[in-house]
């Protein structure tokens, strides 16, 4: 049996069985690049769910939409690894209770699709906890290695270039798990802390609070990178924040449920070189 | 016989026009992503492009414009005005789905209250417009009663020659004709066939669909929460929207000194519409999604006469979440039969 | 981008520079301000254009613009007054303001009451609490041509006696012989001093059982209390179509381009504010 077939059986069971209220996974998109997301709530519609390595968008966010989870009942979700790490980062931020989720996790390393054990977050601690020694696999690197070596005229140059094209449409805040404030800094207009305008300055102030925003939290789930419509290569800058944090803070976000978030903790021998 | 624009005479075309004053702007790559924008040679212009990634409406109504600067002392407010900038342009390479766009929006900014900041710039363009020979599975201009060559909005239409190696030249306004004018010696005649325009296989039946959205039973239907449920809520599908037209204005700087200014706003985001009190009309993600597509297909030609949405398909194409108007219009043209 | 200082286009979005010649706290939060324009041709064109009913956008450079209605009516139109609770960026500016500080006005703009069709007339006029201020700009265009109209009637309500506005103009209509006042204010509201009514202005508008026969209304406040209202009015024989009401929604052009008011099909600043119960109850409610 495919991997879809044996999930589109365990989605049917969980519906049918009351276990789940609803399983939130993919369905064919419009055409054969695209994979959409889709919100089955009966046993009868689970033929419609479609699994392969082009379902690449991290579900995790929907889990957020406002009274999906305020009933108590339990909700399926199909989960890459960085989408279970985006559970435990929600959960550790108090965001949702993981006992209400069931998770129906895959991955496809190298085009390959497989199936990953457990349904509870608890279940990937071993997975995750690999994650971090392992350089994250992404088109990226190569560029971050270029930007690095770049002189701080250069990199400010390139992300001038880059964050000129923003046209401030949020399409990464709002494609974002970790998004979830319920009015964005850049909507609070008493005081009007950023600029709404998408000139030069506004662009900057933006993507610059966003960064920061993620800084510890950023799961590189990818959904904003691939969300901007105007290309801005945005996992550069998360990565580079997750690097930042991981070696100064030993931090690697998402590995549990209880995790303390990083900038909000501190600890007697956080390293200090930032300070004088 | 007809007026050909050869493509090895199209360098001299653009520097014949720049020495005579003019901006010359057309689709262009830029970093990771393409859009319009002024070239100083034809080399910098990609007309293979199927589509710009932006939108033409940029070079119109650009995202952020300021309008006016203040200038606050003891005594008086000073209030000094930015103006569009002036001076002619020529547009070459438009798609007709984007030169559509402008005209479907001109009486909406001109409706009793004029709108300079577009209109100037609407008198001083000149739209030079390539009939497509290629589309891809978002093109859907056939569906809203257009085509790969519709001359809506355009100043001259151009039609690619079979052999590639130029267009036809159909003068279409008094404006276009002016721009060619000075290009007249470097035009030939010649019977070279123009190739066939792109075949768009019709997606919807946009009547079928005014009918249903009319119908103010639909208004309250189921149908908008489910096909809406992904939608995330970002202003992607309006900000890369040839037609959407809908703006903030906001002031930037200090209490004594600042520039108000006209931003994109989109209809997608909660704040849109929420009054200070916190009340509302839009509340939740469907009933906007809801007011766009109604407001497309039903206000908007209650009131101008024409859909607002060319069929460029940007809405689908660029969506995080492969939503968009043809789905929508495709589910509703399948609830009207 | 030129920066110009002429006037060579007009520019739709510029608004006139307005003195504030006097101010005045109505009830807590909720202050009314006068303001005089400082050109004499924007003071020209206004006289000429404005309207009772036409609303404006007021600014304060620097936190931007928000849209409430004229107050004054158009047979005092050497000024403008406005009335508003001090709630966002603009308004909280508006109330920091002083005599004297200059602030702007866009406008006027949308449409009118119909006052001549309520010629020979009754007028009942219904206000919710912070909505006594476009009904207070009708009541004084009607009073001013007194003449003009026959009986009027006035049920204005708030929640307590401190959210009432216009406590002054109250006193003088009530003083009136040629004006009926009925005031109250929701249980729990009153003073012990209060003489008035206490109850919701539905109930208070069904005991005063004003008739309907030749009659105009003119209904403004909250949504759920015009909601209750017009059930009212019903019940009291009140045709939908000689109810009128005014919308309010979110703006910020006022000049049915930047696409935020709608309300179905209807752009409230251009079509509105101002409606009749017929034309709104033909709205999509889920859209108010």
């Amino acid at each position: 049996m495919s991997i879809e077939q044996l999930y589109r059986t365990r989605a049917k069971e969980l519906l049918s069985s009351g276990e789940v209220k609803m399983v939130i996974g993919y369905g064919a998109g419009s055409n054969k690049e695209r994979r959409r997301p889709l919100f089955i709530t009966s046993a009868e519609e689970c033929d419609k769910l479609v699994l392969d390595s082009a379902c690449i968008s991290n579900l995790s966010g929907y889990l957020l939409t406002e009274g999906l989870l305020s009933d108590e009942k339990r909700v399926a979700v199909f989960l890459r690894p960085e989408g279970v790490r985006a559970l435990n980062v929600l959960a550790a931020e108090a965001q949702l209770d993981t006992a209400q989720i069931v998770i129906i996790g895959f991955d496809s390393p190298k085009g390959e699709l497989k199936a990953l054990e457990g349904s509870s977050v608890e279940e990937f601690t071993a997975l995750i906890t690999a994650l971090k020694e392992i350089t994250p696999e992404t088109a990226g690197e190569e560029q971050l290695a270029k930007i690095e070596k770049m002189s701080p005229e250069e990199r400010f140059l390139f992300w001038q270039e880059e964050f000129s094209k923003c046209i401030k449409c949020y399409a990464c805040r709002q494609a974002c798990p970790m998004c979830y404030c319920r009015r964005c800094i850049v909507d609070s207009n008493q005081p009007q802390w950023v600029n709404t305008s998408s000139h030069t300055l506004g662009n900057f102030e933006w993507n610059i609070v966003r960064a920061f925003h993620l800084s510890g939290r950023c799961v590189e789930c990818g959904n904003c990178d691939r969300a901007c419509p105007v290309n801005i290569p945005l996992r550069l800058i998360n990565r580079k924040m997750a690097e930042e944090v991981l070696n100064s803070f030993n931090h690697f976000a998402g590995t549990s449920k209880t995790q303390e978030p990083v900038l909000a903790s501190f600890k007697k021998d956080d390293s200090e070189t930032f300070i004088l | 016989m007809t007026k050909i624009l050869f493509a090895d005479k199209l360098d001299s075309c653009v520097e014949r026009w720049r020495s005579a004053g003019m901006t010359v702007i057309g689709p262009v790559q830029r970093t990771n992503s393409s859009m319009y924008d002024a070239v100083k040679s034809a080399s910098e212009l990609d007309l293979n492009l199927v589509l710009a990634d932006r939108s033409i409406k940029e070079l119109f109504f650009p995202q952020s414009e300021p309008m006016l600067r203040y200038n606050i002392t003891k005594s008086e407010i000073n209030t000094s005005e930015f103006l569009p900038p002036s001076g002619p342009r020529i547009i070459f390479g438009a798609r007709a789905c984007d030169a559509s766009g402008l005209a479907i929006d001109d009486p909406l900014f001109g409706w009793d209250y004029k709108d300079e900041y577009w209109f100037q710039r609407r008198n001083e363009s000149v739209i030079v417009t390539i009939a497509c020979t290629k589309a891809d599975e978002f093109c859907m201009c056939t569906s809203l009663k257009l085509a790969p060559d519709s001359t809506k909005g355009s100043d001259i239409l151009l039609r690619p020659l079979e052999n590639n190696k130029g267009w036809q030249v159909e003068e279409l306004t008094d404006r276009g004709r002016e721009a060619f004018k000075k290009v007249a010696d470097l035009l030939q005649e010649g019977s070279d066939p123009a190739a066939a325009t792109v075949s768009v296989p019709e997606k919807f039946d946009a009547d079928a669909c005014a009918e249903w959205l009319k119908n103010p039973e639909n208004f309250n239907s189921h149908f908008w929460k489910e096909i809406s449920l992904r939608c995330i809520g970002c202003g992607s599908c309006t900000y890369l929207c040839p037609t959407c037209h809908c703006f903030d204005i906001q002031d930037e700087g200090g209490s004594f000194e600042g520039i108000r200014r006209k931003n994109w706003d989109s209809c997608s985001f909660a704040l849109f519409t929420m009054h200070t009190s916190g009340h509302n009309p839009r509340s939740t993600q469907s009933a906007r999604w809801r007011q766009r597509i109604m407001h497309k297909f039903n206000y908007f030609p209650g009131k101008f006469s024409a859909n607002s949405c060319s069929g460029c398909g940007r809405c689908t194409r660029e969506c995080p979440v492969d939503m968009g108007i043809t789905e929508t219009l495709q589910e509703i043209s399948k609830l009207s039969q | 981008m030129t920066e110009n200082n002429s006037n060579a286009a007009q520019n739709i979005y510029k608004p006139a520079i307005m003195k504030i010649v006097n101010r005045h706290d109505e009830a807590p939060g909720v202050r009314t301000l006068r303001l005089e324009f400082q050109d004499p041709l924007d003071h020209e064109l206004f006289k000429a254009t404005y309207r009772t009913g036409m609303f404006g956008l007021y600014g304060v450079y620097g936190e931007g613009e928000s849209t409430f209605c004229v107050a004054s009516p158009e047979t005092r139109n050497e000024y403008i007054e406005c009335t508003f609770r001090e709630s966002g960026r603009v308004t909280s500016a508006l109330a920091r303001a002083d005599i004297g500080d200059l602030v702007t006005f866009r406008g006027p703009y949308g449409n009118r009451f119909p006052l001549e069709e309520f010629y020979g007339k009754n007028l009942l006029f219904i206000a919710g609490g912070i909505a006594l201020p476009p009904t207070r700009s009708v009541i004084w265009s009607c009073l001013d041509q007194r003449e003009k109209f026959g009986k009027v009637t006035i049920v204005y309500g708030a929640r307590t006696v401190a959210d009432l506005v216009y406590k002054h103009e109250l006193e003088e209509w009530m003083q009136r012989d040629d004006v009926e006042l009925v005031l109250a204010v929701d249980p729990g509201g009153e003073s012990p001093d209060w003489k008035h009514r206490v109850g919701f202005v539905p109930t208070v508008l069904e005991e005063a059982a004003p008739s309907a026969e030749n009659c105009v209304a003119i209904l403004c406040g909250p949504p759920i209390m015009i909601k209750f209202t017009l059930i009212s009015l019903k019940k009291l024989g009140f045709e939908e179509s000689n109810v009128y009401t005014t919308l309010e929604n979110r703006m910020k052009c006022g000049l049915g381009k930047c696409g935020r008011c709608n309300v179905g099909s209807i752009y409230v600043c251009k079509e509105g504010p101002v409606f009749t119960a017929a034309e709104v109850s033909r709205m999509p409610a889920a859209d108010l």
